[in-house]
């Protein structure tokens, strides 16, 4: 996923993250689904790979994986709201 | 504990400000079916659900619900953005500027202020999750009329149409919680107790009980 440029990875993550939100909720009440088990683990593998490579390469989502050296990078980066559609 | 992550659930970029529509949008962050009595009624009941599925799709669409709450969140705030006193007087929003100025504020589109008696926490799960499907369905309705008045401005429109669906899918799963709820009890005795609270079914009729 590191040849998508910033803008069309972070919507990818935020597609990718939405199809585990939903199968999640669907898995909640159907936990013995088995295609929607494979489902789940065959997108949480892809979104890790896509949140991992957009940290590396355009800085973090969650602060859990801020990668500061001399600056804390997670104040200047934009917030959702500000109006783009990736930070 | 909750993990923030830096973007939306569906993303919002509103290139025109529209004062008038986000007074309109804003009874969806604070009003009657908005989205933060959502996330409260069922963050608030996950705690006395009475299986590991309903307290799971209690506590997943609640925090969903915050999700949408900030999405919201961010129309209310891009439509408002920067507006000219102008504006704020020929668009009607003056009333609302007066108390908050540009801050987001939860209160319905009629200006009366979020209450937490918009949402019920009643402790018996039959109650609450036939609540929470009427809340859905109040929801979905809320987004009909938002959708009808935004239909021209497609930046707005986009957002509000991803938000109407997810009331129907919520509405979807807490159908089958409620029947996995009902599954649970004697059947002759669906409405009759609280399977919360109470651990035997009082005896309606003496003479038929097994008990």
């Amino acid at each position: 996923m590191r040849n998508m440029n910033q803008k069309d990875l972070f919507c990818f993550i935020n597609q990718i993250s939405f199809m585990i939100d939903d199968i999640t909720l669907f898995l909640n009440t159907h936990p013995d689904c088995q295609d929607a088990i494979d489902a789940y683990n065959h997108f949480k593998e892809i979104r890790c790979e896509a949140i991992k490579d957009y940290t590396e390469m355009y800085g973090p989502i969650c602060r859990y994986d801020v990668n500061a050296d001399n600056y804390w990078c997670w104040v200047n980066k934009p917030w959702p709201w500000e109006g783009e559609c990736y930070n | 504990m909750w993990v923030y992550e830096k973007r939306l659930q569906f993303p919002v970029n509103i290139k025109e400000t529209n004062a008038k529509l986000a007074q309109a949008i804003i009874s969806q962050f604070g009003g009657p079916d908005g989205e933060l009595a959502a996330s409260m009624r069922y963050l608030s009941q996950r705690y006395t659900a009475p299986n590991k599925e309903v307290m799971a799709t209690l506590n997943d669409i609640g925090t969903e619900e915050l999700g949408h709450l900030e999405i919201i969140g961010t129309i209310v705030y891009q439509l408002t953005k920067d507006l000219s006193m102008e504006e704020i007087k020929a668009s009607g929003f003056d009333k609302y500027y007066v108390d908050h100025t540009l801050g987001l504020w939860p209160q319905a589109a009629g200006g009366v202020p979020f209450n937490a008696c918009e949402f019920q926490s009643k402790g018996d799960p039959i109650t609450d999750l036939f609540e929470n499907l009427a809340a859905e369905q109040k929801a979905r309705s809320t987004y009909d009329n938002l959708i009808r008045l935004t239909k021209d401005y497609p930046d707005v429109y986009a957002p509000l149409k991803f938000l109407r669906e997810r009331e129907i899918v919520h509405f979807q799963r807490f159908g089958e919680c409620l029947r996995l709820v009902q599954d649970s009890l004697n059947e002759k005795n669906f409405y009759a107790f609280n399977p919360a609270f109470d651990k035997v079914a009082p005896c309606i009729n003496q003479k038929d009980c097994n008990c």
